[in-house]
């Protein structure tokens, strides 16, 4: 469980002091699926980096289980925005890159990351190389990559943004596969309403400047949900009533 | 093959004036500019009796040694100086004021400290390669995705592990670029420190036929 306490974040450019995050007051429940939902630019990288202790906050606390965050470590996994393959690396070996730093031999090492390869559909491209895979692929091995890795989080930056629309919604139907068999805590940012919906059982709804938590929506919609049905679209206008207020 | 043609194209054309201007009308006389037959007779006598080969052979020695020794300070040392800003704070002046000095600038000092010989060529070669080579890896550090590191470090990484299994890799290329520069400047070094405080090596060679030509010079205007 991670818990955010009366977290502020400001930086300072070029001598101005921005006001990214405003009192960000916030529980993710073990298991659930969070989505952070806001427009470009309210700080959801922000907020999100500071859950994984890629960045700290400028007040506030932020805690997973007992333990204060302060650096990133290996329980909070991180899928980025931007491609983060490493190119010098094959796709097993990218995969495989937590379990080595482990110092687990390579069998064991290649075994288990075949097998979250697998459950992305990549097994057949594990000597591929980086620059071989097609976007969508990437972001699955980045996907990969962090599973393998047993985090008892998986903190997802817009991973789906770069994408085009038909693979967008294939990998969301896949992750929501991936989240029901490992059980995962997952928060996962996004600025696509639609996205959100189709995820979440609960969506943080974010402002812009400063950015503040304007509501707490819970998702109740049965999974898998269907993106044309009359229910799904409600909910959707409910949302896009509120980011417009 | 058709490539291989056309880069010839030039050279030989080169080839030919210079055989113009020297062998067939004597344009430009012997003593300033040897004909294109006489500097390949020159060369395959050279390489005949194996002096040639041997120069060849004690510079390049000389340059991979000293290579070695740049390499071995200067991979090291830029990656640290790239990852941290401390150290490159620390070191940045005294870098910033030797490197612009020319290597050949040094050959009184190592004569001086080291004598005449391998120890000196090395101590030159050293000064003309570490530099480009620190650049590089210093300039490939600092360009690295920070993302990559920042993966590492969620994947569980200690700094050293990102160092090693990150920032290494991924500056290899600019490493890369930094030895290829610092094998042409080593080289280039070698030969003229061995011009001046050398008793073999290619410029050895050159400057001991320097003196032959000199000679002959000589004997033409008595
Ligand atoms: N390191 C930084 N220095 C200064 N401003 C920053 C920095 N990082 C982010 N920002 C600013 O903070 C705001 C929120 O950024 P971000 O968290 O990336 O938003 P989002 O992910 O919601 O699009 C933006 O206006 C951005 O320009
Ligand atoms: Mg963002």
């Amino acid at each position: 469980m991670i818990t955010l306490k009366n977290v502020f974040k400001t930086f300072d450019h070029n001598g101005k002091t921005l006001e990214i995050l405003n009192d960000i007051n916030l529980k993710v429940i073990d298991g659930e699926f969070l989505c952070i939902l806001g427009p470009s630019g309210c700080g959801k990288t922000t907020l999100l980096r500071m859950m994984a202790g890629l960045d700290m906050p400028t007040s506030g606390e932020i805690i997973e289980g007992d333990k204060v965050v302060r650096k990133p470590t290996r329980s909070r996994g991180f899928v980025f925005q931007q491609y983060s393959l490493f190119p010098w690396l094959n796709v097993v070996d990218n995969v495989s890159f937590g379990l080595e730093l482990r110092g687990i031999d390579r069998e064991e090492r290649y075994r288990k990351s075949r097998e979250y390869l697998k459950m992305v559909g990549l097994l057949p491209f594990q000597h591929s190389y980086p620059q071989e895979l097609s976007g969508g692929m990437k972001q699955r091995v980045a996907i990969a990559r962090c599973l393998v890795n047993k985090p008892n989080i998986l903190l997802m930056d817009e991973p789906f943004s770069a994408l085009d629309v038909q693979t967008r919604e294939k990998l969301q139907v896949e992750l929501v596969k991936i989240w029901e068999n490992e059980k995962k805590t997952i928060v996962f940012v996004t600025h696509s309403v639609d996205e959100a919906v189709f995820l979440a059982d609960r969506i943080v709804v974010l402002s812009k400047s400063p950015g503040l938590i304007i509501e707490n929506v819970p998702i109740k919609l049965k999974r898998v949900r269907d993106r044309n049905s009359y229910e799904f679209l409600d909910v959707k206008k409910d949302i896009i009533q509120l980011l417009n207020d | 093959m058709k490539k291989t043609i056309y880069s010839l194209v030039l050279p030989i054309l080169i080839i030919f004036v210079w055989a113009i201007l020297t062998t067939f009308t004597g344009y430009i006389p012997e003593y300033i500019l040897p004909s294109p037959n006489e500097v390949f007779q020159s060369f395959f006598e050279l390489i005949y009796n194996g002096i040639l080969l041997e120069a060849t052979l004690y510079t390049l020695t000389q340059v991979f040694f000293g290579l070695i020794v740049s390499a071995a300070v200067a991979i090291p040392l830029g990656i640290l100086m790239g990852w941290s800003a401390k150290v490159e704070g620390l070191l940045k002046l005294i870098v910033g004021i030797l490197r612009p000095i020319p290597p050949i600038a040094w050959i009184p000092f190592a004569i001086l400290w080291l004598g005449i010989g391998l120890t000196s060529s090395i101590f030159i070669i050293f000064l003309g390669s570490v530099f480009p080579i620190l650049i590089n890896t210093i300039d490939g550090v600092k360009r690295i995705d920070p993302v990559l590191t920042e993966v590492a470090y969620t994947l569980g990484a200690t700094e050293f592990q990102t160092i090693r299994k990150v920032v290494m890799p991924a500056a290899l290329p600019s490493i890369i670029t930094g030895l290829k520069i610092g094998v042409g400047i080593g080289l280039m070094c070698t030969v003229a420190a061995e011009m001046i405080g050398s008793n073999n090596g290619l410029g050895y060679i050159i400057v001991k036929y320097e003196t032959f030509l000199t000679n002959e010079v000589n004997n033409q205007y008595s």
